[in-house]
């Protein structure tokens, strides 16, 4: 046997592994987005409190929430080709049941994921906007929709952005879960790259230095957005 | 000009206002006062619609609603002909104090927005705010804030612009120049609704004062019989009250 710790074939298996990034990037930005946009829908109707939908989307979170990631990854997987099929059945529909790419999959289930907790962020951004302002918005004559739209969501948004940004690093990082239902993302390609060489170890410190840094890039690039939502704020000298 | 009729309100078991009735009449310049409690910011707020009375109706101008039964376009037709002034300012604290003032004539008016932008500049000067067009509300004074909050009401032309105590949050040294402010626009002949606890200033300004308490209007009457000669007994009582603290 060789060295106990192999730095070189770990420098060397950096960009073998790095050819999945752009699944694993994918997968986190398009989940990212189905995300926020189940997100905003979500929490407005339990902001606005629509009736029969309110008690609906609780449930749908509260779901999200009690369950882990994984089973949810897996109930999307099992279940939307099942689902598929009853349909077809049912009204004569032919959608290829064994054609949905795995990545399909995965997209649905981290964005019905994401959206939930998600959307909780958002309506409690919206609630925690002063009453005032929509009060003096209402009293200069504006629609409860003309006021969300100039004045409450876009404070909502500063207040929102940072446990948003939270909630999309955490999605980043969930990505790796994907391997189980055979996506090759960086985490898949790291146990393949590992089990040629019984390096995992190694492996494994590269995968983690690939997420850390993608994660340090997101979680920049959203405190900068943030300051940029919040520039009405007071300048305070520090 | 505005009048309500049989207005009552409760917040669950606690009737707020009972049986109001009142009729102001065009350029009046009518003052609240009462104790604490007394109703004097609910009835402002019904008269703006961010408060719905459980019965009773309300016309301003050209609008009426009536409590029982209410459409959307009658509560913003309502809302079109007054304006109010909030104690706290409620200004846009995501949008600069020319957008302050200019929002409502862009997103409610339909104005374009070169001609919002030159009213609401106008404006702005009138209350001496031309030099921070550009600034958020964050980086104002009390009394900068203010300001902006009667430009903003002003923007909208209403027929009636409500205060409540527009002065009751600042430091005592912007107080002066709001109620100055207030005082010049009320010469130019705009209908007022202003509940103040600055009696000098409520004595200078008002052309009537409406005493009310328990959600009850106890006294109506003009500004030097009700301080001079009210034969009213919690008047009275209010009035030594008051008196005596401010000594
Ligand atoms: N949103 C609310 N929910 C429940 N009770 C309320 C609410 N707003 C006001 N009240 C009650 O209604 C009564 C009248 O309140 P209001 O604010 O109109 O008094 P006010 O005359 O303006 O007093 P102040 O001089 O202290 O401002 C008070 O007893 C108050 O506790
Ligand atoms: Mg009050």
């Amino acid at each position: 046997m060789g060295k106990i710790f192999d730095p070189t074939f770990m420098i060397h298996s950096f960009p073998e592994v790095l050819q999945a990034l752009p699944t694993t990037l994918f997968i986190a930005f398009v989940s990212g987005v189905i995300g926020l946009v189940i997100a905003f829908i979500i929490s407005f109707i339990r902001y606005a409190n629509i009736r029969v939908l309110s008690p609906i989307a609780r449930a749908y979170i509260s779901f999200i929430r009690g369950t882990p990631d994984l089973v949810q990854i897996m109930l999307v997987y099992y279940g939307i080709p099942l689902l598929l099929k009853a349909l077809n059945e049912k009204f004569g529909t032919s959608f290829d049941v064994n054609g949905v790419p795995s990545i399909a999959f995965a997209i649905i289930a981290l964005a019905i994921n994401a959206g939930a907790y998600m959307s909780e962020t958002m309506r409690s951004s919206l609630l925690a906007v002063d009453p005032g302002q929509l009060e003096a918005c209402y009293s200069v004559n504006m629609t409860r929709f003309q006021a969300l739209r100039k004045v409450i969501i876009p404070q909502a948004i500063g207040i929102a952005i940072p446990p948003l940004s939270n909630t999309l690093i955490s999605l980043i990082k969930e990505t790796s879960l994907v391997f189980t239902i055979s996506i090759v993302d960086i985490m898949a390609q790291a146990k393949i790259v590992g089990s040629r060489s019984f390096r995992f170890f190694e492996v494994y410190i590269v995968v983690s230095v690939i997420y850390w840094v993608v994660c340090a890039i997101v979680a920049f690039a959203l405190s900068r957005v943030e300051i940029y939502a919040r520039r009405y704020e007071r300048k305070t000298n520090s | 000009m505005i009048q309500l009729e049989n207005i009552y309100k409760s917040y669950k078991n606690n009737r707020v206002l009972s049986n109001i009735n009142l009729t102001v009449n065009k350029g009046e310049v009518v003052t609240l006062i009462g104790p604490s409690g007394a109703g004097k910011t609910t009835l402002l707020r019904l008269l703006n619609w961010l408060e719905v009375p459980d019965s009773g109706k309300i016309s301003i101008g050209s609008a009426t609603i009536d409590a029982s039964k209410y459409t959307k376009q009658e509560i913003r037709r309502l809302r079109s002909q007054s304006s109010m002034v909030f104690q706290h300012y409620n200004l846009f604290k995501n949008r600069t104090v020319i957008e302050n003032v200019a929002d409502s004539l862009i997103v409610v008016s339909k104005m374009k927005k070169k001609d919002a932008d030159e009213k609401a500049e106008d404006l702005l000067r009138k209350v001496g705010m031309a030099d921070k067009l550009q600034d958020y509300p964050a980086n104002l004074s009390g009394g900068q804030r203010q300001r902006v909050g009667i430009a903003r009401a002003l923007a909208v032309d209403p027929k009636v612009m409500l205060f409540d105590e527009p002065t009751s949050a600042l430091d005592p040294e912007w107080v002066g120049e709001i109620l100055h402010l207030i005082k010049k626009i009320a010469a130019e002949g705009m209908t007022m609704i202003l509940v103040s606890h600055e009696m000098r200033f409520v004595r200078s300004v008002a052309t009537r004062i409406i005493f009310l308490e328990n959600g009850e209007l106890v006294e109506d009457s003009n500004p030097k019989d009700l301080f001079e000669n009210s034969r009213n007994v919690r008047t009275q009582a209010f009035l030594h009250k008051l008196t005596y603290e401010e000594e």
